[in-house]
C-alpha cells in the first residue's frame, strides 16, 4: 500500500558500453498492479531488482512513499520478493521459510504462528507447514514463496516471473489465485513477466518495455487497442497481429493486387498526417479477420487459399496470405480444411497503421492526445 | 553360463592387485598381532615357533602408560588442528567466494601448502623452529616473547603446538577448497531472497549459509579427523616423537615399537587398535556421503 516514483532511472552495469535500463521513468499509485512485460533482455527483471535494492540505482531516483531509497538496504525498504525459482529455503521447512523474516524483525512468536498459519490458511498450505520444500510440487513451492511474502504485510510485493516454471494449467490457476490475493490484501504490486497473458489478465496497468526502454504504459485495454508503435501492437495479443505493405489513396487501400475500401475516418488520419500514397505498414489483428461462409462480395472480402488450419476448440486460427505477408486469422468457423478456398472480411474499423520506417503509430493529432493523458 | 562368469574374469586383475598390495599386509598385520614375537623377529620364519597369544598383546598395549599418554596427544592433535583447520578453512572459503581483483591468482596460492608433500612440509617448518636459525624462533625471540633464541622443538607443549601448527598451515586449505567448491553450488536468489527478508551478514552466515554447507562440512571433517589420527610423517620429520614422548602419536608409537624396538607384534596390536577408531570414521563418513545419492 505505498506510492513508487521512479524518475530518469538508468542502470548501466561495469564494463557495458550500453544501459540496460535507460530513462525509466513511472508514478505508482497505492493498491495498483504493474506489470512489467518485455521480451528477455529488455531490462524488466533489473528493474524490478532495483526496486528491490539487489542492484544499486547509476542514476535517478526512487521512491517509496515519498522517501528516497537509493541507498537504502533492501531489508529497510519494506519489500517483499517472489523469485522464479522459488528461492526458498531448502534446509528449512514451509513454517520455518515462511516464519524466517519474522524471527529476524524479533516479533513474538504467538503473533508470528498467528501470521503463519492465516497465510497457510489463506493459500491452502495447512497441511504441509512441517515440510521441507524438496517434498513440495512446484505449485506448492510457488504458494510457500507468496507465503513468505504475504506474512510480512509489506508496503509492496515484487515478482519476478514468479509462474514462469509451472505447467499451463497451474499457471492459469495461480494467475487468478495472485490477482485474488492482490484484491485481498491490496498492497502495491510490481510484477514481472514475459508473458503477455499474464500482463493482459492480472495487470492494472501494463508497462511495456524493449531493449531498456519503456515503450507504452496504459491500462490492458489501452495497449491493446491503442499500441503506440509496432513493437507493442505485436507483442500484446496473441496470436500477433499481422503487419502488412499497403498504400492508401483517398479512395481504396491497397494491399498487393488487391483493392479495399475503408472507413472514411482511417483515411482522414493518414490524410492529415500526410500518409496518403506514402507505403505504410498495415496492423490487423487476427481476431478482427473473419469468415464470411457465403459467399458475399462487399468492399472489405477477398478470397484466399488456407495453407494451415488450426482448429483450437470453440475457434480456428488459418494461416494464409495477404499482398507478399503471411496472415493469421482467429475465426470462429470450426471446419475448414488446409487448402480450402474461402472468402474472409477484415474489420477495417480496428485497423492500425504504421510508419514504415521509424514504426510508430500514424495516429490523428486528437488521438494521440487521448493516449498520452492515460 | 560364460556369460554369467565373463564379468568376474574381467575383474580378477584388480581383485589380484588389491589383494597383494591392501589385503595381504592387513591380513598379515592381524595375524602377528596375535603371536608372541617378543625379543625375536625370526620366529616368523619358522612356523614351528608361533605361538598364539589370543588378545595377550592388545591386552599389553591398553595396559601401557606410553600408549595412554599417546592416545591423549593424538586426540589434542587431531581435535585442536582439525577444529582450527575447519574456522580458518570456512573463513578462507568464504573470502574467496567473494567476488574481487585477482581472485583466481589468490584460490591458486592458497592451494599452495596443501599441494607440497608432506615431508616437504614439516622439512620446512623444521627450519622456522630451528633453535639457531629459524624465523620463527627468531621472531618470537626479537618480539620478546621469548629469552633469546630458545629450542621450541625441544619443550613438550611448544613442540605439540609447533607440528599442530605446521598441520594447521598445510591442511586448511584442503578445508577451504572443499568448503568454497560447496558455497560456489549454492543457489544465489537464496541469498538475494534472505536480504530481502531483512538477514544480516551473520544472520545469513548462521540461518543459511552454515546449514546449506553442512553436508561438506561433515565430509571435510570427517576426512581432515581421520588424517589427522593417522598423522605420522610430521612427526617424524620435525621431533621424532620427542621431547620424552611430547609429541609421540599413535602412528609414530606403532612405527617406533615395530621398527625401531622389534617390537612387533605390540606395533601390530596397537595398528588394529587404531584401524578400529578410523573405520569408525570411515563408516560415519560413507553413511552420510551416500545417504543423499541413495
Amino acid at each position: 500500500m505505498a506510492k513508487i516514483v521512479m524518475k530518469n532511472i538508468k542502470k548501466r552495469y561495469k564494463n557495458s558500453e550500453s544501459l540496460t535500463v535507460k530513462d525509466f521513468n513511472l508514478s505508482i499509485d497505492h493498491k495498483e498492479f504493474i506489470v512489467l512485460v518485455g521480451p528477455s533482455g529488455c531490462g524488466k527483471s533489473t528493474t524490478l531488482r532495483m526496486i528491490a535494492g539487489l542492484e544499486d540505482i547509476s542514476e535517478g531516483d526512487l521512491l517509496i512513499e515519498e522517501k528516497r531509497m537509493n541507498d537504502v538496504a533492501p531489508k529497510n525498504r519494506d519489500i517483499a520478493m517472489v523469485f522464479q525459482n522459488y528461492a526458498l529455503y531448502p534446509h528449512m521447512t514451509v513454517y520455518d521459510n515462511m516464519a524466517f523474516a519474522l524471527k529476524i524483525k524479533k516479533i513474538n512468536k504467538s503473533e508470528i504462528d498467528l501470521r503463519v498459519k492465516e497465510a497457510a490458511k489463506i493459500l491452502g498450505l495447512e497441511e504441509y507447514l512441517k515440510r521441507k520444500p524438496k517434498a513440495l510440487s512446484g505449485g506448492q513451492r510457488q504458494r510457500v514463496a507468496l507465503g513468505r511474502a504475504m506474512v510480512r504485510n509489506p508496503k509492496v510485493f515484487l515478482m519476478d516471473e514468479p509462474l514462469s516454471n509451472l505447467d499451463a494449467k497451474l499457471r492459469s490457476q495461480m494467475r487468478a489465485e495472485i490477482s485474488k490475493l492482490h484484491r485481498k490484501l491490496g498492497a502495491t504490486t510490481i510484477y514481472v513477466t514475459h508473458d503477455q497473458t499474464e500482463a493482459m489478465t492480472m495487470a492494472s496497468r501494463i508497462v511495456i518495455m524493449k531493449d531498456g526502454k519503456i515503450q507504452q504504459i496504459g491500462t490492458p485495454k489501452e495497449v491493446y487497442d491503442h499500441p503506440v508503435n509496432r513493437f507493442v501492437a505485436g507483442f500484446i495479443g496473441s496470436p500477433s497481429m499481422n503487419f502488412i505493405s499497403a498504400t492508401c489513396s483517398d479512395t481504396a487501400l491497397k494491399i498487393g493486387d488487391l483493392t479495399f475500401t475503408i472507413p472514411k475516418e482511417k483515411i482522414e488520419i493518414l490524410k492529415t498526417t500526410g500518409y496518403l500514397n506514402k507505403k505504410i505498414t498495415l496492423g490487423i489483428r487476427p481476431e478482427d479477420i473473419h469468415h464470411e461462409p457465403k459467399e458475399v462480395n462487399d468492399s472489405n472480402t477477398f478470397e484466399t487459399t488456407i495453407d494451415v488450419s488450426e482448429l483450437m476448440g470453440s475457434e480456428s486460427l488459418l494461416y494464409t496470405s495477404l499482398g507478399d505477408s503471411t496472415l493469421i486469422a482467429k475465426v470462429n468457423s470450426t471446419n475448414i480444411a488446409n487448402g480450402e478456398k474461402i472468402t474472409l472480411s477484415i474489420d477495417f474499423n480496428k485497423i492500425h497503421f504504421f510508419d514504415k520506417d521509424t514504426e510508430e503509430v500514424i495516429q490523428s493529432t486528437n488521438q494521440s492526445k487521448l493516449i498520452s493523458i492515460s | 553360463m560364460i556369460k554369467k562368469i565373463r564379468p568376474y574374469v574381467y575383474l580378477v586383475p584388480a581383485f589380484l592387485v588389491i589383494l597383494c598390495v591392501t589385503l595381504a599386509p592387513i591380513l598379515y598385520s592381524i595375524f602377528i598381532s596375535f603371536i608372541d614375537l617378543t625379543k625375536n623377529v625370526h620366529k616368523l620364519d619358522n612356523p614351528n615357533l608361533w605361538s598364539f597369544i589370543g588378545f595377550t598383546n592388545y591386552i599389553n598395549v591398553l595396559k601401557d602408560s606410553v600408549f595412554w599418554n599417546s592416545l591423549v596427544k593424538t586426540i589434542i592433535f587431531t581435535v585442536v588442528t582439525v577444529g582450527f583447520e575447519f574456522i580458518l578453512g570456512l573463513a578462507i572459503a568464504l573470502i574467496l567466494n567473494e567476488k574481487f581483483r585477482a581472485r583466481g591468482l589468490v584460490r591458486g596460492l592458497m592451494l599452495i601448502p596443501w599441494a607440497l608433500p608432506t615431508i616437504v612440509n614439516a622439512v620446512l617448518w623444521k627450519w622456522f623452529y630451528d633453535a639457531d636459525h629459524g624465523t620463527i624462533t627468531g621472531l618470537l625471540a626479537h618480539l620478546g616473547f621469548t629469552d633469546g633464541y630458545s629450542n621450541i622443538l625441544s619443550h613438550t607443549t611448544s613442540a605439540l603446538i609447533a607440528i599442530m601448527t605446521a598441520d594447521i598451515w598445510k591442511n586448511t586449505a584442503f578445508v577451504a577448497l572443499i568448503l568454497l567448491a560447496a558455497l560456489q553450488s549454492l543457489p544465489k536468489d537464496i541469498y538475494e531472497a534472505a536480504k530481502v527478508d531483512g538477514a544480516k551478514p551473520f544472520q545469513r552466515l548462521f540461518s543459511i549459509t552454515i546449514p546449506l554447507l553442512a553436508p561438506a562440512i561433515l565430509v571435510a571433517l570427517i576426512i581432515r579427523t581421520m588424517e589427522a589420527f593417522k598423522a605420522f610423517d610430521i612427526v617424524y620429520i620435525m621431533t621424532g616423537g620427542g621431547p620424552g614422548g611430547g609429541t609421540q602419536l599413535l602412528s609414530f608409537l606403532a612405527y617406533q615399537q615395530s621398527m625401531v624396538f622389534g617390537n612387533f607384534s605390540y606395533g601390530a596390536a596397537l595398528a588394529q587398535i587404531m584401524s578400529i577408531f578410523t573405520m569408525i570414521f570411515a563408516v560415519i563418513y560413507i553413511r552420510i556421503f551416500y545417504k543423499d545419492r541413495g
